[in-house]
């Protein structure tokens, strides 16, 4: 027998585990909410640059035309040293490259087959505009003469080896500088114009202009030396390469003058909830997506909710204790217990293939599927408000010459009815929140939002399935991070709101009937 | 005032109804009902619905592959031509997780109980009640973004820093709580009042040390571990445990406190302690409720699809060693959700036909766990309502 106080110890570490145990779940809690709604956030309020509104402008016709010209100048302004750089370094490459084809106009001067050759060579250099291609050139002329090539010409061939093989090195440096600052500031100067509008402008976001901005100051590199532990990162500083060179104040500039070049401002971005979204998420908003959750959860409780408190009055007040009826309620709470995804799957074999309710996927077939996956949460939750109504109630109806049907129509459901609210609120919730019933019978990852007479008929994007959807099989998940915390807060916003209004409504009710 | 006389009357009248009348009500009342029944059968026999089609389009699978190649084979090739479809590695991949779930969910959902219903005051249930609600409502879809953005590089990343932590948190003092209980157990034998103080202090001390070892070789342990992937068993084992705790705390704690005070004040008038009356008494009285609990666990986890899918790894293959949770897996509803898109081009295919054969499995198991659990629940309330 153990002596009195460990056995104290053990009793209050017996209550200690429960208490760790409750603690633990909360912090779970506040661990998965807090960096989804934290960062979900961030796709409504966030600092948007003049890149931003620009796109406002052109996509949506939002914001003041004049206002945003004079900003953009002001922009303008301040990247203009950039662009300078940019061409000045352009000169020099030209002057460099000016000096390899006076070599070869040199080595043209032979009057014999090979000279001619040459000549013909640089004529045609000429008229080529792109940098690289004339490096291309000049290093192709170079590598024909080389083996034909007479002692005289030795010094012009080794000085168009060195310079092509220099230009070529800082052609491939510049052209990676030149596409992470389109990434950042939007098409340069001169630019064939594209036509994704990722590629027509600049970063939209202040804290993605960050990240690029980190990206083209820093070369990112994987040092693999170590080969028992992972790969490091290794961050090396893009100006070291451009050294002595005509670009070298640019990147002072990228470094201390983004925010005058970019312009951002705190913004709150409410429209987001509602705006379809330009190419594939890069901008815009989650429209479509959360218009199909509302269609498919609405169909879920039109289909849902009259048949499960038909079924919950049945069993609540009519049904008579025997076989028939313990075996209907072991099929309920059966139905309660199959997997989300045998619902999709008895969706696609039932109602699309075997009924046919619309030719492919649809929001009724999806509706339908979701309505049968919350049915017995309806039914267990509204024959329990049904039977929590106080027996005098009845019988005073009864005994007032009420028939069964009044006092079930007019007595017990009014009664009963905030506490089948509450069930059907958080079924609600549940509805909204699926995503393996809806993969087969109704979601689509990029469509466009549905007019409420499609619904029989089309299928729709929906929350659950593009939050999905966008953080597995997007091209750019990375890139479009926000969106996706964005699609994840609501979605878990909304969920969130109708549980708490169940529990608000519970607490009212359990207070009422507490008297 | 004559009106006022002649419905006086009116009611006697009324009260008594005439044979035809009487008929009319009691057709009308018994039509009523039976379309109520016959609604309340549709809705609750839709569960067969599901049973029927899901079997009959398995069916064309297993007559054309036969049993043995589904259920032993480890090769799983669907999109091969011929197809293979050694779905092995894939049941093997469920009840990995399933398990690691359950594993987590329901010692910590059980003691989240017991606090529940006897040792917290009724306030701060009120304020806890909602934090479990509330974790049951988060939609899957947002679990497994989690477990896909945020805890699989955190586990990629500095999985052996985790790991350590969790096991300094918890090895922690449950080992301080095993040196100190077996201190006073292994000197229960000595008698003379003077050297069992003494006593005591060494055996402590000696088991301290051996506890201490112990801790401190599981942390390096842990911290030795390199994790390679963070989509893996462990990162959704421990997911669906969080989703099932909702159901394994609400579950259980029912059936504690339907033990009733009797049992407990009884245990207590004999002079146990708390934790003594739980452990001994009412864990006992409601063991059928707890196992209940736990399968409804299981189901929860097994059943699940968003987040195995976007953070088991969606590799088919049978971890090395078996019981490997750093290893990526892949599960039946996962493979299901997965193979469904490529599948459905091909309808009447053995591709197609074997991801409903999938879904018999899942849906067989899942009647099967809620048939035990139904069980339990209604040997509970035989036991208790007996006595």
């Amino acid at each position: 027998m153990m002596r009195l106080q460990t056995r104290k110890l053990l009793d209050r570490a017996f209550a200690g585990v429960g208490v760790f145990a409750i603690v633990l779940m909360a912090l779970a809690l506040i661990a998965i909410l807090l960096p989804i709604f934290q960062r979900g956030a961030g796709a409504y309020v966030f600092r948007a640059t003049v890149e931003h509104r620009r796109q406002m402008l052109d996509l949506f016709e939002r914001g003041d035309e004049d206002v945003l010209v004079k900003e953009m100048q002001k922009a303008l302004e301040a990247r203009q040293p950039v662009l300078e750089a940019l061409a000045s370094y352009r000169a020099d490459q030209s002057e460099r490259l000016n000096e390899a084809i006076g070599a070869a106009d040199r080595l043209a001067q032979r009057d014999d087959l090979l000279g001619r050759r040459i000549a013909r060579a640089v004529e045609q250099l000429r008229h080529t505009a792109d940098l690289r291609q004339q490096i291309d050139r000049l290093s192709r002329i170079e590598q024909l003469m080389r083996p034909q090539s007479t002692p005289d010409m030795t010094d012009d061939l080794d000085l168009i080896r060195d310079i092509t093989s220099e230009l070529e090195v800082q052609a491939a440096q510049y052209g990676e500088l030149t596409e992470r600052l389109r990434q950042l500031l939007g098409p340069l100067p001169g630019d064939e114009p594209r036509i994704l509008p990722r590629f027509r402008y600049g970063q939209a976001r202040w804290d993605r202009a960050l990240i690029k901005q980190s990206q083209l100051l820093y070369i990112e590199e994987w040092d693999y030396s170590d080969a028992s532990a992972m790969g490091r990162r290794v961050l090396s500083p893009r100006r070291d390469l451009f050294a002595d060179t005509a670009l070298y104040p640019l990147f002072e500039h990228i470094e201390n003058d983004l925010e005058a070049m970019l312009r951002p401002r705190w913004t709150f971005y409410g429209r987001f909830l509602t705006d379809h979204s330009v190419d594939a998420h890069f901008f815009g908003g989650i429209g479509p997506e959360a218009l199909g959750t509302f269609y498919l959860t609405l169909g879920a409780m039109l289909f849902a909710v009259p048949l499960g408190i038909i079924a919950a009055i049945y069993f609540a007040e009519y049904a008579k204790p025997g076989r028939t009826v313990s075996f209907l309620r072991s099929c309920v709470s059966t139905l309660a217990g199959v997997p989300s995804i045998v619902f999709g799957l008895f969706g696609l074999a039932f109602f699309i293939y075997t009924i046919r309710v619309s030719p492919g996927k649809s929001v009724l077939a999806g509706s339908l599927t979701l309505g049968l996956l919350i049915l017995p949460t309806v039914i267990r939750a509204a024959e329990e408000a049904i039977l929590a109504v106080p027996r005098e109630y009845k019988e005073a109806a009864l005994a007032l010459g009420a028939g069964r049907w009044r006092t079930v129509l007019t007595v017990i459901l009014p009664a009963a009815l905030p506490g089948i609210l509450t069930g059907t609120v958080i079924s609600m919730g549940r509805a909204a929140g699926e995503t393996a019933p809806i993969i087969f019978t109704a979601a689509v990852s990029v469509g466009v939002a549905l007019q409420p007479t499609e619904v029989f008929t089309q299928a729709t994007p929906a929350l659950s399935w593009n939050i999905y959807n966008l953080a597995t099989e997007h091209e750019a998940v990375d890139e479009i991070r926000h969106v996706q915390y964005g699609m994840v807060t609501t979605l878990v916003g909304i969920v969130l709101l109708l549980n708490i209004a169940a529990i608000w409504m519970r607490a009212r009710i359990s207070r009422k009937l507490r008297g | 005032m004559v009106d006022m006389g002649n419905r006086n009357h009116a009611p006697a009248d009324d009260l008594i109804l005439s044979a035809r009348a009487n008929f009319r009500r009691k057709a009308g009342a018994w039509l009523g009902q039976g379309i109520l029944f016959a609604i309340t059968s549709v809705a609750a026999l839709a569960v067969l619905f599901i049973f029927y089609f899901i079997a009959r389009d398995s069916i064309p699978f297993f007559a054309s592959r036969g049993f043995a190649e589904f259920f032993t084979d480890t090769a799983w090739y669907p999109s091969r031509e011929p197809g293979h479809f050694g779905a092995l590695p894939i049941f093997v991949g469920s009840g990995l997780v399933t398990l690691g779930a359950v594993f987590l969910a329901v010692p910590l959902g059980v003691a989240a109980a017991v606090c529940l219903s006897d040792v917290l005051p009724f306030s701060v249930r009120q304020v806890v009640k909602p934090i479990i609600e509330i974790l049951a409502a988060i939609p899957s879809v947002a679990y497994g973004f989690f477990a896909l953005v945020v805890f699989a590089p955190l586990l990629q990343d500095a999985g052996n820093k985790v790991l350590m932590t969790a096991w300094w948190i918890l090895a922690g003092p449950t080992l301080l709580l095993l040196v100190m209980v077996l201190g006073d157990l292994s000197t229960t034998w000595v008698k003379n009042e003077k050297h069992v103080r003494a006593a005591r202090i060494t055996a402590t001390l000696l088991i301290g040390c051996v506890a201490a070892y112990v801790l401190v070789a599981g942390a390096r342990f842990m911290g030795a571990i390199t994790i390679i992937t963070g989509t893996n068993a462990l990162n959704v084992s421990v997911i669906l445990g969080i989703m099932a705790l909702p159901t394994v705390v609400s579950v259980s704690e029912d059936a504690l406190q339907a033990a009733g005070r009797e049992l407990r004040e009884g245990s207590y008038a004999l002079g146990a302690t708390r934790a003594e009356t739980l452990c001994r008494t009412i864990l006992p009285a409601a063991s059928s409720g707890i196992l209940a609990a736990a399968m409804l666990g299981i189901m929860r986890a097994l059943g699940e699809t968003m987040v195995v899918w976007m953070a088991s790894g969606n590799a088919a293959q049978i971890p090395e060693p078996f019981f490997n949770y750093l290893m990526p897996i892949r599960t039946l509803t996962a493979t299901i959700a997965g193979d469904m898109g490529e599948a459905d081009h091909v309808t009447g295919s053995d591709r197609y036909h074997v991801l409903f054969a999938m879904g018999l499995c899942l849906l067989a198991f899942s009647f099967i766990c809620n048939l035990i659990a139904e069980w339990f629940v209604a040997r509970q309330r035989r036991k208790l309502g007996g006595e």
